[in-house]
């Protein structure tokens, strides 16, 4: 039993490596000198720590605006979708009126189509509004493809929270907007964290739209700007790791905020009862 | 279904407010349009995202069908015409032999990604429920990790340990005695860009089935357990007898929306060799692109989009009847 409890951990232990290996690379890749890297050795533990990766790739030309282009489209796509979405999901989890169950079933279908088979209709739309090579396309496409997760989703968290408590407050003198403001939001948070956190990761991720709506170089996210590294950089491929090291960092921090606020959600839920 | 709505029914939001009360609390709306107002709220709460999704979708949808019975090249385009040409571009498509190599490469494709990785977070899943704390932590933070990376991030890593020279795979492999990786290229044949292709993706998509999985596994009621311990049940018998009936209806969702998203994955092909060397690794939405950008043949490309759909559809047609079956009662 025991024999059999240390190879199970002993499995887990290497399923760990084999997941955790690139991220160490990655970071250790982004440490190492130039020299070190373009050699044959055996190095998987860097022997010289040096921070001019970073450098390199936080000043090579493009980097900075494409990552601010990146942060723009992604922030106003998914705040957007947030407001949206959490209208919609209120009116689907609290009210009763005709067609409701049409527009779920839309938002369900709309969630799992696949929207990159819309590329041409998308390309020749935003060629038609005179969107081309201007970000407001992108903002619009990732606000299509993250309105209806989050309109689901949020219908999903609104669900969890008992109307008896909106409907106290009421009672207590608060319009139907105080009674959402104060008692319904407050609870939805944790909610609202989660799910912007998940549309904002397949904004920051999408590459097929940013490749073929943006040409100006100006103008391109993180990752088709990273996608073109074999000419920004060469065979740099410590500067290349640095880049991939911060392009990772805001969906680490964002995965750590989730964490956090969850379980600061569970506490709040503890005044329910 | 009706469990669900009595008790939403119960608690309509719609209704229930004393005017005078809410009057008092919005600073003084007369009385009837107050009426007519709650009638029309929940509408004017989805107008936005019914008029988002209509535009941004349901447009584009329609749009794709017409574009795909339409000559339309840049030629087309530029001077705004409207060519009709009937199933032209279908049968220009598919009397292509390269398009159904491309299908069936595709399909086998996307069915290898999908069996290794829901199968291998099925037994991660599994494994999860048998270890000390601190390694199932462990685990679940080096899965995390995996998760969080951006998908170009990844790629270059991948790219970066694959490399033909200063890889670390091929120095590793040089390193234990086999000296002909030494300088050994990963990319000559579309088969072996696309067994790295599929290795990179089932890296980043065992994590988010290996936690749901494992939801599912610790939700098993313990007594079940307990039950086919006293009746001896040896550990397969009680996997097939217990977990199994409890897990699948979660492991068909998985597997659904995993083919989902395997299917029509492009950023991963497109990066690692543009569906190269000489289309080896080309798969439909790279095709799809290549049709469309790249040679401006928006009316082909548009009915190699809903070929496309298509396709997924046939292959997705009973997870999405029973899907949408049980969502009945959620609706």
């Amino acid at each position: 039993m025991t024999a059999k409890k240390v190879a199970a951990n002993a499995a887990a232990v290497l399923v760990a490596l084999f997941f955790a290996f690139p991220t160490y690379w990655m970071v250790t890749t982004a440490l190492k000198p130039r020299a070190d890297l373009l050699s044959s050795d055996f190095d998987l533990i860097p022997s010289t720590v040096v921070f001019t990766n970073f450098s390199t790739a936080w000043s090579k030309p493009g980097f900075l605006s494409s990552l601010t282009n990146s942060l723009l489209v992604s922030l106003s796509a998914v705040a957007a979708a947030l407001v949206v979405g959490l209208l919609a999901a209120v009116a689907l989890a609290r009210m009763r009126f005709r067609g409701r169950k049409g527009f779920l079933l839309m938002m369900l279908v709309a969630q799992m189509a696949p929207f990159e088979a819309l590329l041409i209709p998308m390309f020749l739309m935003m060629r038609d509004l005179d969107l081309l090579d201007r970000l407001p396309s992108l903002i619009l496409i990732y606000f299509a493809v993250t309105l209806p997760f989050c309109a689901w989703t949020l219908r999903g968290f609104v669900n969890g929270i008992p109307a008896e408590l909106e409907e106290a407050a009421m009672v207590d003198g608060c319009g139907r907007w105080g009674a959402f403001r104060r008692v319904t939001l407050p609870l939805l948070g944790p909610g609202l964290v989660a799910t912007s956190v998940f549309a904002f990761i397949t904004a920051w991720n999408e590459f097929l739209f940013a490749l073929v709506l943006i040409r100006d170089q100006n103008k391109q996210t993180l990752p088709v700007w990273l996608s073109g590294f074999q000419s920004a950089f060469g065979t740099d491929w410590g500067g290349t790791m640095a880049a991939s090291a911060l392009f990772t960092v805001p969906v680490l921090v964002f995965f750590l905020i989730v964490q956090r606020k969850m379980v600061a959600g569970g506490t709040a839920g503890a005044v329910k009862g | 279904m009706t469990a669900v709505k009595t008790t939403t029914d119960a608690v309509p939001a719609g209704v229930p407010t004393p005017p005078a009360r809410r009057r008092a609390a919005t600073g003084g709306a007369p009385r009837r349009r107050a009426g007519a107002l709650d009638r029309a709220l929940p509408h004017l709460l989805l107008a936005p995202a019914v008029i988002g999704i209509l535009w941004l979708i349901g447009f584009p949808v329609l749009s794709v069908l017409f574009t795909s019975f339409r000559k339309l090249d840049l030629g087309e385009l530029v001077r705004g015409e409207i060519v009709w040409t009937g199933l032209d571009n279908y049968a220009e498509v598919l009397g292509d032999s390269e398009f159904w190599t491309i299908t069936l490469r595709t399909v086998v494709f996307t069915a290898v990604v999908v069996g290794v990785s829901v199968l291998a977070g099925l037994l991660i899943a599994l494994l999860m429920k048998q270890l000390h704390p601190v390694v199932r932590i462990v685990l679940q933070i080096a899965m995390l990790l995996a998760w969080a990376m951006p998908q170009l991030a990844a790629t270059t890593v991948y790219q970066w340990m694959f490399d033909q020279q200063f890889g670390i795979l091929n120095k590793t492999l040089v390193k234990i005695g086999f000296e002909s990786f030494a300088g050994y290229s990963w990319f000559t044949t579309g088969t072996s860009t696309l067994s790295v292709i599929g290795l990179l993706i089932v890296w980043q998509a065992i994590p988010f089935l290996a936690f749901s999985l494992y939801a599912g596994v610790i939700g098993v009621p313990k007594d079940l357990y307990e039950a086919a311990g006293i009746d001896g049940a040896s550990p397969v018998q009680t996997f097939r007898a217990v977990t199994w009936p409890e897990l699948k209806p979660l492991l068909l969702m998985v597997t659904f929306l995993s083919m989902l998203w395997d299917f029509k994955v492009f950023t991963q092909v497109w990066v690692f060799k543009q569906g190269g060397p000489d289309g080896g690794s080309t798969t439909l939405p790279v095709l799809q692109y290549l049709k469309g950008i790249s040679q401006s043949h928006f009316g082909v490309a548009a009915a190699v989009s809903v070929l496309m759909v298509l396709i997924l559809g046939a292959l997705t047609f009973q997870y999405v009847r029973r899907l949408i079956r049980s969502q009945e009662g959620v609706l």
